[in-house]
């Protein structure tokens, strides 16, 4: 068996005198869905942001192919790898192609394989008729949908997504369900934070329980 | 007063090409365009840093950039006189009543309008902007420009306010360009010149003109939000 592609361990977060989690340890394995649920406010979101380098931890210890991660720019190569996506996801205020595009730009991807990224995401998450839609006018699964296709189209080495079928319609619920499905069985790397029943119930992913500061694993 | 002849007047000598009015347009147009082009870089990256980022003395300084706001452009005309005055610092430059004095005075007269106006917009930005642009892989800078870039017709609003200001400006433009005529002479200061000698004539071309220019440029910022979004 391969190495973890993550190793978290000792890894504290507190708000002032509340101690939000204490996480002794935890791995994320390459090729794997990560569900992590819990209760309002044990610090799902926050684990994310951490592991995304939005937020710091007051202690711990995070290991990335096995490198500890640190500040600086280590860190900043990790962005590449790591990639988070809001709750509600921001589309910048241009075409949905150019959403897409973004992140690729970023990495000096040529224009050639851009264009070629960018029709195979679009098509993966059902957005041909958007494509040249400004955000504003999407639906907010077809918005879900597309910062989902934004991210695939970079090929992360992990994914952390953050509560993605919340506030969506029942048909919005369902076309994202489908997407994250896919990304499970594609093999992607992704932890998913959520509340949603089916989703914790999704056949062939890990379960995580986040409660009272404390991560277990939970059997199917 | 008769206002119908002079006006008459004015546009006999605004058709006629009358080449006085046109120094004036063309000294008053391009030195605004060079003082903003000059100043608005360096104080949009102003505006967003102390919107985005907190560090000491971040509250003292948007304290005094907004106070600048309000200080009479005849005091910032006096303070650049005095730098740019014989026995001044920058005496030696040779500058004062000539329209690179104008150009330093419009500066600073833009300078707090660029910088609040800004300040203003990346503080309206959906606070997601920057994160996004950070977790899809930009650099700070290209997150930078690219919460700007969202907010860019606040930015342009900022641009427009502080043409606005200074290509209308009196009492810097007076003191530090001396309205000389053929060289330092502008739009206003020369509305002010002539309407003193009872020359409605061209107050009125002259003042036609900057009302022009100014609902042109709201027409284009209004033309250009209203495609917003497509692109």
């Amino acid at each position: 068996m391969s190495a973890p592609l993550l190793i978290v361990s000792g890894l504290q977060k507190r708000f002032g005198d509340r101690l939000l989690f204490d996480i002794e340890g935890l791995a994320i394995e390459e090729g794997h869905t990560y569900v992590l649920t819990g209760p309002n406010g044990s610090g799902k979101t926050t684990l994310l942001r951490i592991l995304a380098g939005l937020e710091s931890p007051q202690a711990g210890e995070l290991r990335f192919r096995g490198d500890a991660i640190g500040e600086g720019a280590g860190r900043e190569r990790l962005r590449r790898s790591i990639v988070y996506v809001h709750q509600h996801p921001y589309l910048f205020q241009t075409s949905l192609r150019h959403n897409l595009e973004y992140g690729l730009r970023c990495r000096g991807v040529p224009a050639d394989e851009r264009a070629r990224r960018v029709d195979e995401a679009i098509a993966w998450a059902g957005l041909q008729a958007q494509q040249r839609t400004p955000p504003a006018k999407l639906s907010g699964g077809e918005k879900q949908r597309a910062a989902l296709a934004r991210v695939r189209a970079l090929h992360p080495d992990l994914m952390l997504l953050d509560e993605p079928t919340s506030n969506l319609d029942r048909e919005g619920r369902a076309q994202t369900l489908a997407l994250l499905a896919q990304l499970r069985d594609e093999g992607r790397t992704v932890v998913v934070a959520c509340h949603d029943q089916e989703l914790i119930a999704l056949e062939g992913v890990v379960r995580l329980w986040l409660e009272d500061g404390v991560i277990r694993k939970r059997s199917g | 007063m008769d206002l119908l002849e002079p006006t008459r007047r004015a546009f006999e000598l605004l058709l006629a090409g009358d080449p006085r009015l046109l120094e004036a347009i063309w000294l008053s147009l391009w030195t605004s365009v060079v003082a903003i082009a000059l100043i608005a870089p360096p104080s949009i990256a102003l505006g967003f840093l102390l919107a985005k980022r907190h560090f000491p003395g971040q509250r003292v300084l948007v304290v005094l950039v907004q106070a600048l706001l309000s200080f009479p452009t005849v005091v910032i005309g006096l303070l650049i006189y005095l730098m740019l005055s014989r026995r001044g610092p920058f005496g030696e430059l040779e500058l004062l009543f000539t329209p690179s004095a104008i150009i330093s005075g419009y500066m600073m007269i833009a300078l707090p309008i660029l910088v609040v106006f800004t300040i203003s917009a990346v503080q309206g930005a959906d606070a997601r902007v920057y994160e996004t642009a950070r977790c899809l892989g930009a650099s700070r800078l290209h997150a930078s420009l690219t919460t700007l870039w969202e907010v860019r017709f606040g930015v342009l609003a900022a641009v427009v306010n502080g043409f606005g200001r200074v290509v209308s400006e009196v009492g810097c433009a007076v003191m530090v360009g001396g309205n000389i005529e053929g060289l330092t002479r502008n739009i206003p200061t020369a509305i002010a010149l002539e309407t003193s000698k009872g020359d409605f004539a061209q107050g009125i071309a002259l003042g036609l003109v900057l009302m022009v220019a100014a609902l042109g440029v709201n027409i284009v910022l209004a033309l250009l939000q209203g495609r917003g979004g497509l692109r």
